[in-house]
């Protein structure tokens, strides 16, 4: 790592200040499993590195309303132990679960999950955001891409969002609460992702002299997430289907089908919300629902099996809804 | 550049009476080779058992007994025979063994397959120096290194056992250019030399110390024994010393050397060791995803010095051949040349739970003991892609023919066999 000075707010205004109004400056240390990396890897130099763990308000899961609010500093690990969690919103739970290793949910918070850069081997490898070669030509779609996007992937970015709780969280209506100096504003999680055009931006709507503080979740109906992964042990998934049904007996009334690690931002398909209105889910409007998310995909040179993997995702989701 | 050296095919049935073998090298810009368990032989195993279960299929018979049917163009066809059976037993190959494309009715198939080994081993040469203190402390010295092959285990347990001492009494001191020359590990032939070398310098210190206490027993020092911590005479166990006590009379620390000859064995070790596996696995069709529901091991290694470390040696080559026909592969940039999944991330290695149920049988037997101690670091990581390989070919009908069978690579061949 570069040398960096290192700053243990107590309070969020204190961190607002330390915060920089460029990228690049000042970046905020929770659990600390992506920034490290990054730091270590010379992907990312900030000068100076804001620990926010020691801010209390940001901790916490409570009940508000009729949904709950998650803080930005609840690890992965206090969400899948929740219970209440587990009970109203399991596609989050088993979002948070599927990150199995117990070392990096122990450490990793909900927020830094939202606010994690990309896995592209390009980005990683010190060829930018955008991964480009020296003469500006774009890498991924010439080159190795088995793990990239196949939607969504006109360029310039051709990553994939790696947040495990996006998609679910998305399907879920939630709001992300953002605070500045300015105030506060609240995001649907919806727009909290963004896909960047330039080097400079990132993958989320995010200011740099801005703080997550907490995840609002509205309630729900049925929800699950199912992962396509290769491994059990720590793996990325090869593709996630998030999905949100508000039912009227066994009819579908509404549906909200996100797709995960298969676009640089989790993927809302109206398509398949589409298909399932006012159906029932079977098999055969599983499948079609299925079909439909992703009937507009654009794979690469070799991700093509990722159009397979994400209707298997989309499907298999749908049943399990069917049968929670 | 590594040079691209022809594996050993046909791979262990050797004696195949009518063969053509046609070797291309090709040249990739991936750098230099490096160390790898086995080289070339589990490429070797994969093509000659691919070869026999496609061989098998084509004539409708069980894999299973084509290999067994064949044993007699092996070079231990008795052996081989009785491990192909052993490992037909913990596969429960009987039951769950079906021809190729009858993996079961839904998405997900599951199959069986076999893969093959054989190895050399031996022992390499190795000094040990053994010192006896009259407080009763014991050290054992030699050059050696322990790769996580559990070789301190094995120079405890020789030097325990031949001075009738609890483990817990030997001090093993390795890893230090101070200590007696040992080889280096590679080949599989540690073990060997170092349980040779510690046997030896182990026997003349016991010797030094029973010419020390014979006179307090009254009797020569060949009618002496060491029997679980104590110094007595054989046939007559009451009259004893205890270890400590025996000991008690040196009037000076014993130091001994002994000296492992890999040219001159003396029947402590030897070389040819061999195995048979069977891998149960289960391909979800709709993803390309394989698991690892079982694997089998059957291996024989000579005389076994500890069945623990020895079984511990096989889950960890298994576990590193599963990785290799799963999930290990090195992704080379076109444009810049750079790896790109230099990481464990994107260089993926299995976990716990990839790795489903390991079974070990250690093929103990007379025969195998007779033949000394062996080194077992490579032979069992031998056959696991064959095993996997031939497993997924049986699942699905047909085989994947890359390695590793990635769901992409998966997917892509069920895609082109719909299509064909």
């Amino acid at each position: 790592m570069q040398p960096f000075e290192y700053a243990n707010p107590g309070t969020v205004q204190e961190a607002l200040g330390l915060l920089a109004a460029r990228w690049g400056e000042a970046d905020v240390l929770a659990g600390g499993t992506d920034l490290l990396p990054l730091m270590k890897d010379y992907v990312i130099a900030p000068r100076r590195v804001v620990n926010i763990k020691s801010i209390k308000k940001l901790g916490g899961i409570q009940k508000t309303g009729a949904g709950y609010r998650i803080g930005a500093t609840v690890t992965m690990q206090e969400l899948v132990d929740s219970a209440e969690i587990r009970k109203l919103y399991p596609s989050l739970h088993t979002a948070a679960a599927n990150i199995t290793s117990p070392q990096i949910r122990n450490m990793g918070t909900v927020a830094g999950d939202l606010c994690q850069r990309p896995r592209c081997w390009y980005f990683r490898n010190g060829f930018g955001l955008l991964a480009k070669d020296a003469k500006g030509q774009a890498l991924p779609p010439n080159g190795e891409n088995k793990y990239h996007a196949i939607l969504g992937n006109s360029g310039p970015a051709y990553f994939v969002s790696a947040s495990s709780l996006g998609p679910a969280l998305v399907a879920l209506g939630a709001r992300i609460k953002l605070v500045s100096a300015k105030g506060t504003r609240e995001v649907p999680a919806e727009k909290f992702f963004i896909t960047p055009k330039t080097d400079a931006a990132r993958e989320i709507i995010l200011a740099p002299n801005e703080i997550v503080t907490e995840i609002i979740v509205p309630a729900a109906g049925r929800n699950t997430t199912y992962e396509v992964r290769q491994k059990e042990a720590l793996d990325w998934p090869l593709a996630t289907a998030s999905v949100a049904l508000a039912m009227k007996g066994s009819t579908v009334t509404r549906a909200r089908v996100v797709l995960g690690h298969v676009a640089p931002v989790p993927w809302v398909s109206l398509e398949a919300a589409q298909v399932l209105a006012g159906k029932t889910i079977t098999p055969d409007t599983a499948e079609a629902a299925a079909k439909a998310a992703l009937a507009k995909a654009t794979p690469l040179s070799q991700n093509a099996y990722k159009v397979q993997l994400a209707r298997v995702a989309v499907k298999r989701a749908l049943l399990a809804a069917r049968r929670a | 550049m590594g040079g691209g050296g022809i594996p050993p095919i046909p791979y262990v049935y050797t004696n195949i009476p009518n063969k053509r073998i046609q070797h291309t090298s090709v040249a990739v810009n991936g750098s230099p080779q490096r160390a790898w368990r086995a080289p070339n032989n589990q490429q070797a195993s994969y093509l000659t058992c691919c070869a026999i279960e496609d061989l098998a299929a084509a004539l409708k018979m069980d894999p299973m007994e084509v290999f067994a049917k064949n044993a007699d163009y092996t070079e231990r066809p008795e052996t081989y025979r009785k491990q192909l059976v052993k490992a037909a037993e913990l596969s429960e190959w009987k039951r769950l063994w079906h021809p190729r494309g009858q993996g079961g009715p839904g998405p997900v198939k599951r199959g069986l397959g076999i893969g093959i080994n054989r190895w050399a081993g031996g022992g390499h040469q190795s000094e040990c120096r053994c010192t006896i203190n009259p407080d009763g402390s014991v050290m054992v010295e030699i050059g050696s290194q322990d790769l996580g092959t559990g070789t301190r285990t094995v120079i405890c347990q020789v030097a325990a056992e031949t001075l009738g001492l609890p483990f817990n009494a030997i001090q093993v001191r390795i890893g230090d250019n101070a200590y007696p020359r040992s080889g280096a590990s590679g080949g599989s032939t540690t073990v060997g030399g170092v349980s040779g070398s510690t046997r030896k310098a182990t026997t003349h210190a016991l010797a030094k110390l029973y010419a020390a206490v014979a006179p307090a027993l009254g009797v020569q020092p060949g009618q002496l024994e060491a029997v679980e911590g104590r110094i007595q005479v054989q046939g007559d166990p009451k009259k004893s010393l205890t270890w400590k006590a025996a000991c008690g009379k040196l009037n000076a620390k014993i130091v001994e050397m002994g000296t492992h000859e890999q040219k001159r064995p003396m029947g402590l070790t030897s070389a040819g060791v061999g195995g048979v596996q069977v891998a149960d696995i289960s391909v979800d069709t709709e993803t390309g995803i394989v698991k690892v529901n079982k694997f089998v091991a059957v291996q024989d290694c000579g005389l076994i010095v500890n069945p623990r470390t020895a079984e511990s040696q096989c889950h960890g080559a298994i576990i590193m051949g599963l990785c290799t026909a799963l999930y290990e592969e090195r992704i080379m940039d076109p444009a810049t040349g750079l790896m790109l999944n230099r990481d464990f991330d994107t260089y993926k290695l299995a976990g716990i739970g990839d790795i489903g149920e390991i079974v070990v049988h250690m093929d103990i037997a007379p025969e195998h003991d007779s033949r000394g101690v062996i080194g077992l670091g490579e032979p069992p990581a031998v056959g696991i892609q064959a095993a996997v390989g031939n497993a997924v070919a049986n699942a699905l009908g047909f085989r994947v023919n890359s390695m590793p069978m990635t769901p992409d690579r998966v997917l892509a061949a069920l895609e082109a066999r719909r299509n064909a």
